[in-house]
């Protein structure tokens, strides 16, 4: 069939203008939900004791007595991940607090520090941190755990796997996983998925109902807020300023939804913890200071997709004009 | 006597997508935690393989890739014309026709330079990679730091991409099942060369072989009342 030049280029021209509104037209597709508005927490590691003088501290036993109904119930027998030979059941270790695990969403860390010559208790509450670009969501690969508009990250434990990603990207590995429990059960238990995981969803059905989560209601010295991010970001900035005290959470994994403040460098407290019998196992959470989010350097590459269809029009274009210059490789010829 | 069935920018167009659609698919599959749990990233090279990080960066290098040689095929199409992949009206009845014939139940069809059943297949794969394209460049777009869609949005993209994945990880298995079939193997060679030979056009290809001999009796003809030819491209 015979191509004409001035046809051939009136067809590259629209081409060009389609595939330009395609590669422009992506951000407009999508809906964007600002992060501005949402919620968040602050630990003030100047009041928190840690509940020193109880067995277990209250804003664990508030967390666990709210979120009780939530716990998992795994079938048994819970069978391997084949071809592993182990699975991950918390079911019978239920009572441990001093971790994470799918039954304890937070827990105190009780640290001796030495900060200017002296020997300083430190008690850090940990939980999810509630990232405001948070991997762990980024990168569900079934879509099931979302950065809600209120600030809590929260895991869709109907629709949850068990693969236990969210684990390995989170920079502080929070979300626990229990086997013998969700989906996987009904798709192919032996061969793919693990279980369901867990960990803080801020107390995502109190939050929008607007009340605050148990654990900033149960602490007995205030040491929990509770109350919108950027509010809780300026204090805890104005507070460091003021004080020659440090913050934790602002800057971290490119800034989260709970912060901390501390007379004692958060340097000093992640040494502490790791010094402190930490065994490197996920569930004990260290505080590396100024994490990197690792959606950065993917998200450079979007001027790629945008370019490559450019590319794609440009490229066909040379090679079709060089045929229809009259170039020996046209197809449906004989030789 | 040979005939031309690939130019070089159709077979550097299949090329290129096969090796990026592999990259992808294994990289694609390596989004699920199943390389540590299977072992595969104790085989010596692909350590690499369990690393989410490191699987997403190559996987979104071999989707740059493919959105570039998709955009190019389509706009190398549209250049030239080159409608004979698409489906024509009666191409499932004469799919059908062409398993039956393979079965000995009925005459083999007269084809054109595509079987009815290709220009199919080439519907459902082609249809797929353009799902695929769109939603993974949605959501590529959905992992940049400060961009944040809607818990819906997020759940369809997710499962629409891993569902024509599927889909497109079965027409690629049907497409290399094709060359079980004896009479389909000297096509093999003609993806690499371009070349086939002018029997088995004629043999299998006949509607095609019509084509091509009318359109050379018409450049024969038009050759002879337009000497500069340099307004025309068959």
């Amino acid at each position: 069939m015979a191509i004409t030049r001035r046809s051939f280029l009136k067809r590259a021209a629209v081409s060009s203008l389609a595939a330009a509104s395609i590669a422009t037209g992506v951000g407009k597709a999508a809906a964007q939900v600002s992060p501005n508005g949402s919620l968040a927490m602050l630990h003030d590691l100047n009041k928190c004791d840690g509940c020193e003088l109880q067995d277990t501290p209250q804003c664990v036993l508030a967390c666990r007595t709210k979120n009780a109904v939530n716990f998992p119930q795994p079938q048994q027998p819970i069978k391997d991940y084949w071809p592993q030979p182990k699975h991950e059941d918390w079911s019978k270790k239920q009572h441990i607090t001093n971790r994470l695990t799918p039954y304890n969403w937070t827990y105190v860390q009780n640290l001796e520090v030495e900060h200017e010559g002296q020997k300083i208790k430190v008690h850090v509450p940990r939980k999810c941190m509630h990232c405001d670009n948070p991997p762990c969501s980024k990168l569900c690969p079934f879509g099931v755990n979302d950065k809600t508009v209120e600030g809590p990250v929260v895991i869709d434990t109907n629709g949850c796997f068990g693969g236990a990603k969210c684990r390995d990207v989170c920079p502080w590995h929070i979300p626990q996983r229990q086997a013998g429990v969700g989906l996987y059960l009904d798709v192919a238990p032996d061969y793919a998925g693990g279980g369901v995981m867990y960990k803080c969803d801020m107390c995502y059905d109190l939050v929008k109902q607007g009340r605050e989560p148990a654990c900033v209601s149960a602490c007995p010295r205030g040491a929990i807020k509770f109350g919108p991010q950027e509010e809780l970001r300026q204090y805890a900035l104005d507070w460091a300023k003021e004080n020659d005290g440090y913050v934790y959470g602002v800057d971290e994994n490119g800034g989260t939804a709970n912060f901390y403040i501390s007379r004692i460098p958060f340097d000093t407290i992640n040494d502490a913890i790791m010094e402190q019998d930490f065994d490197g196992k996920n569930g004990r959470v260290g505080m590396p200071v100024n994490i990197e989010n690792s959606m950065n350097e993917p998200g450079n590459m979007l001027s790629g997709f945008l370019l490559a269809p450019l590319a794609g029009v440009l490229a066909a274009g040379i090679s079709t004009y060089q045929i229809m210059k009259g170039g020996s490789d046209d197809e449906d010829k004989t030789a | 006597m040979k005939i031309k069935r690939h130019n070089a920018a159709i077979r550097f167009t299949h090329w290129v997508t096969a090796a990026s659609i592999f990259i992808l698919l294994f990289t694609g599959f390596g989004q699920m935690p199943i390389y540590k749990r299977y072992y595969v990233d104790q085989i010596p090279g692909l350590a690499w393989s369990s690393d989410f990080l490191i699987t997403l960066y190559i996987h979104y290098l071999a989707a740059i890739v493919l959105t570039f040689i998709s955009v190019f095929y389509i706009t190398y199409l549209i250049y030239s014309r080159a409608w004979d992949v698409f489906p024509r009206r009666g191409d499932f009845k004469e799919s059908i026709q062409i398993f039956a014939s393979m079965l000995g139940l009925a005459p083999e069809p007269e084809n054109d330079k595509y079987l009815a059943e290709q220009r199919l297949a080439f519907a459902v794969t082609a249809c797929s990679i353009i799902a695929l394209i769109f939603t993974g460049i949605l959501k590529v777009y959905k992992n940049i730091p400060g961009v944040h869609f809607s818990e819906t949005t997020i759940f369809w993209l997710a499962q629409i991409h891993n569902l024509f994945t599927v889909v497109l990880l079965l027409s690629i298995i049907i497409h290399l099942l094709a060359f079980l079939i004896k009479d389909n193997r000297p096509l093999v060679a003609s993806m690499f060369s371009g070349w086939i030979d002018r029997e088995y056009v004629i043999h299998r290809h006949r509607k095609w072989w019509h084509r091509l001999t009318d359109a050379s009796d018409l450049e024969s003809a038009s050759s002879s009342t337009n000497a500069s030819g340099d307004e025309a491209l068959v």
